[in-house]
């Protein structure tokens, strides 16, 4: 399981996408961090503080960590089904270690990235928060679940891709609609989003952990869809 | 404990039943051959006994545990697959390596190499497979079976796309680790390789087993008549005349020239008492060559 894991996250790291996506993800990150410290001082009035140059981060990621993570992602499982270098795994490991492995090495990846460009934003806010560290590394793992997910259950790359795009442009939209609607079929919709969570009123906003929850069942499907694939 | 037994093993995809309840038993330490023609169902086969597709029905076990823990068993079992490609950014040495570590192994650099040179990739070992030959990804495919040094392995075409050397080379591969007590599976479409290796051959047709034995019980099952070759000292037109009716009785045919005869009977048992006839006639006979018929004929005939 920490073998497949650990094999994917080096290989993540190592394409050229996601160097990308990367250099995309820190320049994006320390521009707004720029942006911000322009207008500190009617940002200090409203009360966001420091916190602006996180938030600046989590609004980044809100929009474009479904794009970011699909393109990157996409075909974690599928491109092996394709290649067939799944036959290697599958006959040397447990169906559920590949899964597993595989979302350890996607979210690690992920991680790591978030973790260094809230670092990279210390010199600015002065401050580093571990909540919004927390918050926004469990708001990736959901799309990276679902990438898994959708990667499990697709078995042509090409599809996911173009599936994988739809549903994150799709997905951001209906999640921030439905917190503005009656219509009860986008308000249902909004509750298997991140977005409804994250947008409670509360102080701390512990509704941000209850999404954590979403990867665990993307993960158990995939397994459960998995162990019965033909490979 | 048998190596691998089927009981009623069925795969269909549609309406198309590709493997259709084979029965099939393999004893443990021999080197089993599969052949059949192409879409015969034999690649179907091997994948659903090492796991890869799921059975529609019917029921395997492979070394005495039942098929649905064969996740259990992936230390015992190598298996070269019919048809994979490796990761192209990955030498040959890294793949090695990832899959010892998925297998848990503790294999040191020396192994690995050891390995590698074994199937002949040692001059290969730090380059990437995208520069790889289709024969060169062939032996580390091979090379990836049997790291673990397993209790069975399942070799689809093993020797398809490599030069004569690498034939060779993997025939003694195959031997040497079946006497250490492997169990080897292997299929092909090279008849004599099979003839020359196996102990034990099926051969499959359209999905089911039409015939499983020792090369020696294939043919006296499938051969249909025997020829005698026999090299004498010469005959004058009378005695050849005389020689083919006495022989009129025992042999379906008799090609009788003045050195050398061909005689076809239907059974072994006749040889002796062709050679009879011969030596009442005071015909000195110098050879005697029973012509067998190989595994290429039975298979051509077959069906
Ligand atoms: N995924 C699939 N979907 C539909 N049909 C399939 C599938 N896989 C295999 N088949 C069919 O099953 C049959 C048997 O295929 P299989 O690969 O087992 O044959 P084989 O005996 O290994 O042939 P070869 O000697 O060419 O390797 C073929 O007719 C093939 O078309
Ligand atoms: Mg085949």
């Amino acid at each position: 399981m920490l073998t497949v894991g650990f094999r994917e996250f080096k290989s993540l790291f190592s394409s050229i996408r996601s160097i990308v996506i990367i250099v995309v993800l820190f320049g994006v990150t320390i521009g707004s961090a720029r942006l911000v410290r322009q207008f500190e001082a009617p940002l200090q009035e409203l009360g966001l503080g420091n916190d602006a140059y996180a938030m600046g981060l989590m609004l980044l990621l809100i929009l474009a960590a479904p794009l970011f993570v699909t393109s990157l992602s996409h075909n974690i499982v599928n491109k092996e089904m394709d290649t067939r270098t799944i036959r290697f795994l599958a006959t040397k490991t447990s169906r559920s270690n590949i899964i597993l492995g595989k979302f350890i090495g996607s979210f690690l990846f992920w991680a790591v990235c978030i973790t260094v460009a809230l670092l990279l934003i210390i010199p600015f806010s002065k401050s580093f928060s571990i909540v919004n560290l927390v918050q926004s590394i469990i708001f990736v793992s959901y799309f990276v679940g679902l990438t898994l997910f959708l990667s499990t259950i697709i078995p042509k790359p090409s599809l996911s891709m173009f599936l994988g795009i739809i549903i994150s442009i799709a997905l951001p939209v209906l999640g921030l609609w439905s917190a503005g609607t009656d219509n009860l079929f986008i308000k249902a919709v909004g509750y298997v989003t991140p977005y409804f969570y994250y947008m409670q009123e509360e102080s701390n906003n512990y509704y941000a952990y209850f999404v954590a929850f979403f990867p665990i069942l993307f993960i158990l499907l995939s397994v459960f869809i998995f162990r019965k694939r033909d490979l | 404990m048998e190596a691998l037994q089927t009981n009623q093993l069925t795969k269909t995809y549609g309406k198309k039943t590709v493997v259709d309840s084979v029965d099939l038993h393999i004893p443990q330490g021999s080197i089993f051959g599969f052949l059949g023609k192409n879409g015969a169902g034999k690649s179907t086969l091997i994948n659903m006994v090492t796991g890869l597709i799921k059975p529609s029905s019917g029921s395997f076990e492979v070394l005495g545990q039942s098929g649905n823990r064969l996740e259990s068993l992936q230390k015992e079992i190598g298996v070269l697959p019919d048809y994979s490609t490796f990761y192209d950014d990955l030498t040959a040495f890294s793949h090695l390596n990832y899959f010892q570590k998925l297998l848990k192994q503790s294999l040191s650099r020396q192994d690995i190499h050891r390995v590698l040179t074994r199937v002949g990739l040692e001059d290969a070992v730090h380059v990437k497979v995208k520069k790889f030959s289709f024969g060169m990804k062939k032996k580390l495919g091979i090379a990836q079976s049997i790291i673990h040094q397993p209790k069975l392995l399942f070799l689809d075409e093993p020797t398809s796309g490599v030069d004569a050397n690498a034939v060779l080379n993997i025939h003694s591969l195959i031997k040497e680790i079946a006497a250490q007590g492997t169990t080897v599976f292997l299929t092909s479409h090279n008849l004599n390789e099979v003839e020359k290796l196996c102990d034990e051959i099926a051969i499959m047709n359209k999905g089911s087993i039409q015939t499983q034995g020792t090369m020696k019980q294939l043919r006296e099952q499938y051969q249909q008549a025997i020829i005698v070759h026999i090299h004498h000292r010469s005959l004058s037109e009378k005695e050849q005349t005389q020689l083919k009716n006495s022989l009129k009785d025992l042999a379906a045919d008799t090609q009788i020239a003045e050195n050398t005869s061909e005689i076809t009977v239907q059974a072994n048992e006749l040889i002796p008492q062709v050679n009879k006839k011969f030596v009442q006639q005071d015909i000195g006979v110098f050879r005697l060559e029973v012509e067998e018929p190989s595994l290429e004929e039975i298979f051509l005939n077959l069906e």
